[in-house]
Order: structure tokens, then sequence, then C-alpha cells
């Protein structure tokens, strides 16, 4: 079969004259792990409900295996969700929550049973079954959440934000569990987060989501490696933009000239210029380098300060122009420069350089 | 402020609550068990007495039917005003609160000339075909239960609303994608999760509704006579203190015994709704 596992076409959510999702359209295979990513009001957690049933779009419609699930209500739509706050029934024991999808669906009592205990098992949360969610914590809760979301194996699992309410190392925790989870049982998972390490940690694709409409959608490194637009680039990692004019592009090699005058050839060009268009170089902070090489592009700083960051140390420089800089050298490549006078050359791979509009 | 150490400071409060509730209580229990005549014929009078136990049965009786009937109508209610946004819940607020500060023999009198035979209801249904004898909505059961549930809606919608509004719509969102109808969301979440408050308005409802006397008496027929319009009667037409006295104390200790009973059933914290 060719048609998608699940389907957003042209999805379309307006409040008022607000529109908070613009024609959305994504192919979705059986079994990936996608993540809407991208900053709060951007519209990925709109497209979620959308999904699940909780808001109907203006227009364009949800498939599921070829079939329209709009006309469906929440309720028949067999899809698993764990949400950003706590949900667990409270007045439920664990076993119970677990059990609610099941119970619901009339299934006899050994099924249900024997599929709460494999549920628990899979969370890690056996001796948990009789406590009330009350008495659990914010990660357990999660957990137990996800359980419950899973226990009628559903064909797709969204997530909105399940761990924005838990601490750093809970978080990184459960996302671990989240991915065998996620291997063990092949469901498919839309997962929502503004969190960008988290996106790139988990999922199989990234969508990031800007002012309604998808930016770029790809593999984490697609996106980290090959940013589409300035905007992914800034949201994606850490990365420096500098002023700079363009003057050809041969082949999508560009050459420009920054504001200090220097000439810099083969830069990677994101779309076509013309010939004196003022657009923006954006470099990696770990993409500069203290030696040189052949290929290399260099620019003088100024440095500001260097601290140290564990494995990589951070340079805050300035460029003759005045514009900071951001620079990630490793700590191990740092150490032959510990002497680093304070105006020096930075080199740069052009290559790993992005041309962007203003 | 520091609080003084011991009874101490407590005592001008409980020589308030000694003087004015306990002085009194004891009062009627011991005037209903010496008058006429020391002995506990008073009682043995009230509840050997087929018409006697007949009131005290339509009493209950009446309470029932009013709380739960208050119960139907105040829970949409109060889920709606859980939902809607603050602003206008706190104009709907303001509305029911009007009510129950608007004096309580103007709204029964009200609902008197609404329900009578030839009232506004009969005169509407018979004037657009729907009935074609009036229907008896007053002097009986039914009206008194009218007047009765529009008085003591409030009590019930708040601690409702209150009970209602802790409770996260998101987790009525999660049974609906977990597969439950929103009849099954209802019945396994939300009805069980707003229990506590049904419990406290509902208690509160029931106990004041033992106690009425002025919709009974107006709204109701003779034949369903309530306990407070009993004990009205025997004191002040047959001025019969210790029997009157006697009434009044059964009331008080039936009262007293729902109330532990509820709170045995849903603890002490949730029988108050949580105050």
């Amino acid at each position: 079969m060719t048609q998608p596992f699940l389907s957003i076409r042209k999805l379309r959510k307006a409040f008022g004259a607000f529109t908070a999702v613009h024609d959305v359209t994504l192919d979705i295979p059986k079994g990936e792990f996608l993540t809407f990513l991208g900053p709060s009001g951007s519209g990925k957690s709109t497209t979620l409900y959308a999904i699940a049933g909780f808001q109907d779009p203006s227009s364009g419609d949800v498939l599921l295996e070829g079939k329209s699930l709009l006309a469906v209500p929440s309720h028949k739509r067999n899809i698993g969700m764990v949400f950003q706050r706590y949900t667990l029934f409270p007045h439920l024991s664990v076993a119970e929550n677990v059990a609610f999808p099941l119970r619901v669906r009339r299934r006899p009592d050994a099924e249900v049973k024997k599929k709460v205990a494999d549920m628990l098992a899979l969370v890690r949360l056996e001796s948990f079954a009789e406590r009330l969610p009350g008495a659990l914590s914010g990660g357990q809760q999660q957990r137990v959440a996800l359980a419950r979301a899973l226990a009628y194996d559903p064909p797709i699992l969204l997530m909105d934000e399940p761990l924005s309410a838990l601490d750093k190392k809970l978080r990184e925790e459960i996302q671990a569990e989240i991915r065998r989870i996620h291997r063990e049982t092949g469901v498919t998972i839309l997962y929502v987060t503004h969190d960008q390490e988290e996106a790139l940690h988990l999922s199989d694709r990234i969508a990031l989501f800007k002012d309604g409409r998808i930016e770029q959608t790809g593999t984490g490194e697609d996106l980290y490696l090959r940013p589409a637009t300035d905007f992914v680039a800034g949201f994606i990692g850490n990365s420096n933009f500098l002023a700079a004019e363009h003057l050809e592009t041969v082949g999508g090699a560009a050459t420009i000239r920054l504001a200090d005058g220097s000439l810099v050839s083969g830069i990677s060009a994101n779309g076509s210029f013309e010939r004196g268009q003022k657009t923006r170089l954006m470099i990696r902070p770990e993409a500069f380098r203290l030696e040189r090489n052949p290929a290399s592009a260099e620019l003088t700083v100024d440095v500001v300060d260097i601290a140290f960051y564990g494995e990589r140390r951070r340079i805050v420089a300035r460029t003759t122009t005045g514009q900071e800089i951001d620079i990630r050298p490793t700590s191990a490549a740092m150490a032959a420069h510990d002497a680093t006078p304070n105006r020096r050359q930075v080199f740069f791979d052009p290559g790993a350089a992005f041309l962007f509009p203003v | 402020m520091r609080m003084p150490a011991g009874l101490g400071g407590l005592l001008p409060a409980l020589t308030l609550i000694g003087l004015f509730f306990v002085v009194p209580v004891l009062a009627l229990l011991l005037r209903s068990v010496t008058d006429p005549a020391p002995g506990l014929q008073n009682y043995a009078a009230l509840l050997g007495d087929g018409t006697y136990m007949r009131v005290f049965f339509n009493t209950f009786l009446v309470a029932a039917v009013v709380t739960i009937v208050t119960v139907l109508v105040a829970f949409p209610v109060a889920w709606m005003l859980a939902i809607m946004p603050p602003a206008l819940a706190s104009v709907m607020f303001g509305i029911i609160i009007l009510s129950m500060w608007t004096n309580l023999l103007t709204r029964t009198y009200a609902w008197m000339v609404l329900l009578q035979r030839t009232g506004v209801i009969n005169r509407a249904l018979m004037a657009i075909g729907v009935i074609d004898q009036p229907l008896p909505l007053i002097n009986n059961l039914t009206g008194v239960t009218i007047g009765m549930v529009y008085i003591m809606l409030p009590f019930m919608i708040l601690p409702l609303v209150g009970t209602l509004r802790a409770i996260d719509p998101m987790t009525l969102r999660a049974a609906a994608l977990c597969g439950a109808s929103p009849f099954q969301a209802f019945r396994r979440i939300l009805l069980p999760l707003s229990l506590p408050g049904i419990a406290a308005g509902g208690l509160m409802v029931f106990v004041m509704s033992l106690g009425y006397f002025v919709t009974p008496a107006l709204l109701g027929g003779t034949s369903n006579m309530m306990l407070a319009e009993m004990i009205a009667q025997l004191i002040q037409s047959l001025l019969n203190w210790g029997l009157g006295s006697a009434a009044a104390f059964i009331l008080l200790i039936v009262t007293m015994a729902l109330y532990a009973l509820q709170l045995r059933l849903v603890g002490a914290r949730r029988a108050t709704g949580g105050i």
C-alpha cells in the first residue's frame, strides 16, 4: 500500500481573526517517532489537538490509513495520549487507571488483569499497582499515564509536552524510557515539545513549527546540519549570524563579503540571491577552529571571555566591526591555545556556513 | 497575633456557644421529659401515634425528594458555572446569591401565584392547549417540592461548583481519548470526583428541608404536613410544650445521626466540603 499511515492534509485552524495553524501538510509512516518542535504559540499543540479530536480544524483533513478522522469523536478515535499535566483519575488506583480504557471497552476481566500487569511491567511500576495517583511522584504519574495510553494498543500515541513539569534528571530518565517503549511496542508517536534537545534525542523526524507553519521537516541531523531557514538554524543548536553582502552564487556555492571587507567563497547558499543583496551568514559555534587548514576561511576577532564548559570551552569574541560571536572549541583543541592572544584569527569551513536572506 | 495559651483564650467563644446553643437544647430536652409530668410519655405519644408518625415519615419523604431533585437540577447548573468563563460565572453567581437574599416569603408567595389552579403556569399551559384541566401544582407534594427546590438550589450549587472547579477538565479529555463515551466519562470520572460536593450540598439541603416551615406551610397540603408545621401547631394552637419539645428533639437526634453517618461514609473533611 502506498498511502501514508497518518496524513495531515492542509490543516488550518483559526480562532476568530487569529490563525493558529496555516495549511499544515505532513505524512507520517507507521512506527515513526515524529516530534512537533517549536516555540509556544507556533501551532504545534493545536495540530496535535486536531488529531486528538479536541479541536475541529477550520479546514483540511486528518487521515488514518486513508480514512478521515474528523467525523470520529475523540472517544472513538482509538488514539492514546499523554498530557502535559498529570491527568490520572485521582480516585482510581494506578492499576484501575491503566485498566480504565479496557474497562470502558468492556474487555473480559482476565484480559484486563493481564494487560494491566504487562503495562505496569513496561513502565516498571508493578509494585505501585494499588497506590492512588496522589501518592506518586510526577515522573511516576507520567509513567502511569504512558501505561494507560498504551493499554489498548492504540496505533498512535500523542504526547503533549509530557516531561515539561519534571526536573532535568527525571526528564532524561523518562526520555530513555520513552525511547525504549517506542522500540519495544513499535507504536507511532507524535510528540510535542518546545525543547530542541528533547526533540533531537527522541525523534526519528522533527517538524519544526513557526507561526502556525512547518518551517522544515527532517531528521535532527537535517535540521542541524542543513537548516532550510535562518529560523531553523537559530532554533536548533546555537548559531552565530554575521552580516554579509552576497556577490555571486555558482552551483550552490556563494561568495560573500563580510562587514570587515573580507571575501569568503564556497558558502552553502540557501535560496537564490542577487548581487549586492544583504544577507546573513550562519556559523555554528563549534564550526569555528583555532587552527588554519587549506580550505578554511578566516575571521579576525578580539577575545572577550573564555569559559570552561567541560568537554568544550566557550569563547565570547567580538569581530572587528563589533559583532559578538560565540565560539566553542573542544577543550582538547583549546589546550594548545591557552595563552591565546587578545586579538587572533579564527577559522571556519565555508561549506559548514549557511547564507540566509535577511 | 499570638494565640493565648490553653483554653483561656477560647473562653468567650465557649461561653457564647454554651449560653446560646447548648443551654437551649438542654432546656428543650428537659421540657420534653418533664412537661406536663416527668417521664418519657411525650416520646411514647409521638412514636406510638399513627398521625404523628405519618408526619415524621412525610417530613423525611419531602426532604429526600427535595434533596434528590435539587441535586439533579443543581448538577448541570454547577457544571456550566464551573466551566464557563470566570467573568460570566461571576455574574451568574451574583444572580443566584441575589435570589438567596430576596425575602423567603416573597419568593414563596410568588410561587403560589405561579402554581395555583388559576395561576400563570396553568393558564399558560391551557392557553397553548397542552392541558385542558388545570394541573394540581399546589397544596401537595409537587408544590412543596417545586418551592423548596427553588429555595435550596443555591445551597447545593455553591459547594458543587467548588468541587467541580477542582476537577481538571483535561482529566475528562483524557477519559475521552481512553475511549470513554460522554456518559461513561460522567459516570466513572466526573460523578465519583464530584461526590464530596454532592454529599456536602445534599446534607445541607436535606437537613434544612427537614426543619423547613414557611414553604411547606404555604405550598403544601394538609395531608402532607411536615414536622415544623406540626411543632408550630402543638405549641401555638395546643400549647403542648412538652410534645412540641419532644418532636423537636427527635428531629435534632435524627439530623445528628445523619450527619454522623455521612462523616462515617465520606470522611470528616469531605462532609463539610473541605472547609
